[in-house]
């Protein structure tokens, strides 16, 4: 019997390491369920306030470089306004084409009552990833702050992710660097519209699918945040055409983009919060 | 006993610290940083019971997992080599050597102690990148990602080792 026991527990070693393993494995496909996992991510309280401690450190060194991309991108953005201002007043004196009134509530909503649609709610980054195949990262606003998962986080440059868990004062946000990110956009000044999606690699570089092949593009096209999700308002800056490829079936074309946020660098963000998505949402599953 | 494991959770402290602090905040051109987590298992001692060792990794690819966002990847790596560790050290430390030998340059032997730390953080960069890459269709990416990785988590672990073996002896 003794001689039992001790055969058992010379292997028990076995058992403790099938045990660790699986728990691993269960803790690591948990983890692609996004909304229910938050408690094992960065956004957990330990590990965020961890990284808040760091983030404040690190902000406070590199505020002269922040500041002064703030102050360039605010000129650019007032620069941009202006222009689209002016193209929104020619636009509503010219009459619309019948196809185009879908889309009218979202022109208008930029010109006259963007305040009203959207909101902002400002953020820092406290936690980041680019070098995963899915990164996330996390921001110091949360639920206590109006924050809700499948709100749009954009910086000064262009979009960064969509939230996609929150706790009372952190939110974890899926970045467009991420395997299961697919953001709605178009060519600007176009009505082509596709999915923005990340294959890995490189931080800069996504892809936008399904663009027929009679579209007119060239490198260097503008690409935009469509407006159809209501997850962000139409027009937010997303990349360049960089590369035109065929898609993999050769039926239509393939854009290598390059994106105008670079993810590693950025420090401050800000949510949009869509005032109308929930009326939308609801009228979609209606 | 009590001594010996509370320096040891020191040790792994200050390791997990720098690699979140320090090496997690690193992205050189996109692919990946330094992984120092894997030292605290390539250091436990000879003669630690095998259970005990599987936890060691367990628990420190948990703390290293929650911080950096890579849940289950960093213990499923860690724990792996828990499991390797014992024997390979068996295998690899001088047979003279002490029942409760610390693997370092000095009680190994440079070659001996080069050759079993590479060996398991090798195995520990493949599993980990192979599982962080689940499903993932750019497989030259993520073999330049090991590669950096393990260079840079091994360049900088013989120089940690180097700094510890001076400070003792």
């Amino acid at each position: 019997m003794s001689d039992f026991i001790e055969r058992i527990t010379a292997y028990i070693h076995w058992a403790v390491f099938l045990l660790l393993e699986v728990l691993s494995g269960f803790l690591l496909f948990q983890y692609n369920h996004y909304q229910g996992s938050v408690w094992f991510t960065q956004a957990n309280i330990a590990a965020a306030q961890v990284h808040e401690w760091e983030a404040g450190i690190l902000s406070y060194l590199r505020m002269p470089a922040e500041n002064a991309a703030l102050v360039r991108q605010n000129i650019v953005l007032q620069q941009q306004n202006d222009a689209l201002r002016h193209k929104l007043k020619t636009l509503s004196n010219s009459p619309l084409k019948g196809e185009k009134k879908g889309s009218l509530p979202l022109r208008e909503g930029w010109g006259g009552s963007l305040n009203l649609q959207f909101s902002m709610i400002e953020a820092r980054i406290i936690d980041n990833s680019v070098r995963k195949r899915d990164n996330m990262l996390v921001i110091d606003v949360g639920s206590n702050d109006g924050v809700a998962p499948e709100m749009g986080v954009v910086s000064g440059t262009g979009v960064v992710g969509i939230v996609s868990a929150v706790t009372p004062h952190h939110a974890l946000v899926m970045s467009i660097l991420n395997s299961h990110s697919s953001i709605s956009c178009r060519l600007r000044g176009t009505e082509y519209f596709g999915y923005l999606k990340w294959k890995g690699g490189r931080p800069l570089r996504a892809y936008m699918d399904d663009v027929p092949r009679h579209a007119h593009i060239k490198k260097g096209d503008i690409v935009e945040t469509s407006g159809f999700s209501n997850v962000f308002p139409a027009g937010i800056f997303l990349g360049k055409v960089a590369e035109i490829k065929n898609s993999r079936d050769g039926m239509a074309y393939e854009l290598e983009i390059l994106l105008s946020t670079d993810l590693a660098n950025i420090r401050h963000v800000a949510v949009i919060n869509n005032h109308s998505k929930a009326e939308l949402d609801s009228l979609l599953t209606q | 006993m009590i001594i010996s494991t509370l320096k040891r959770m020191a040790w792994a402290l200050l390791l997990l610290i720098v690699q979140v602090l320090v090496f997690d905040q690193m992205h050189p051109w996109g692919y990946g940083a330094p992984l120092l987590c894997p030292l605290i298992v390539i250091t436990l001692p000879m003669g630690i019971s095998r259970s005990e060792a599987l936890l060691w990794g367990f628990c420190t690819g948990f703390v290293a997992d929650i911080f950096a966002g890579t849940s289950g990847i960093s213990s499923a790596a860690l724990t792996f080599i828990a499991f390797i560790q014992p024997p390979l050290l068996e295998l690899t430390a001088p047979r003279d050597s002490d029942e409760e030998l610390h693997p370092s340059f000095s009680t190994m032997g440079r070659w001996n102690y080069f050759r079993f730390m590479a060996l398991l953080l090798l195995l520990h960069h493949i599993i980990y990148f192979a599982l962080e890459s689940f499903s993932y269709y750019l497989l030259t990416d993520t073999l330049i990602s090991m590669t950096v990785s393990y260079l840079a988590s091994l360049l900088l672990i013989v120089l940690i080792e180097h700094l510890r073996n001076n400070n003792e002896g």
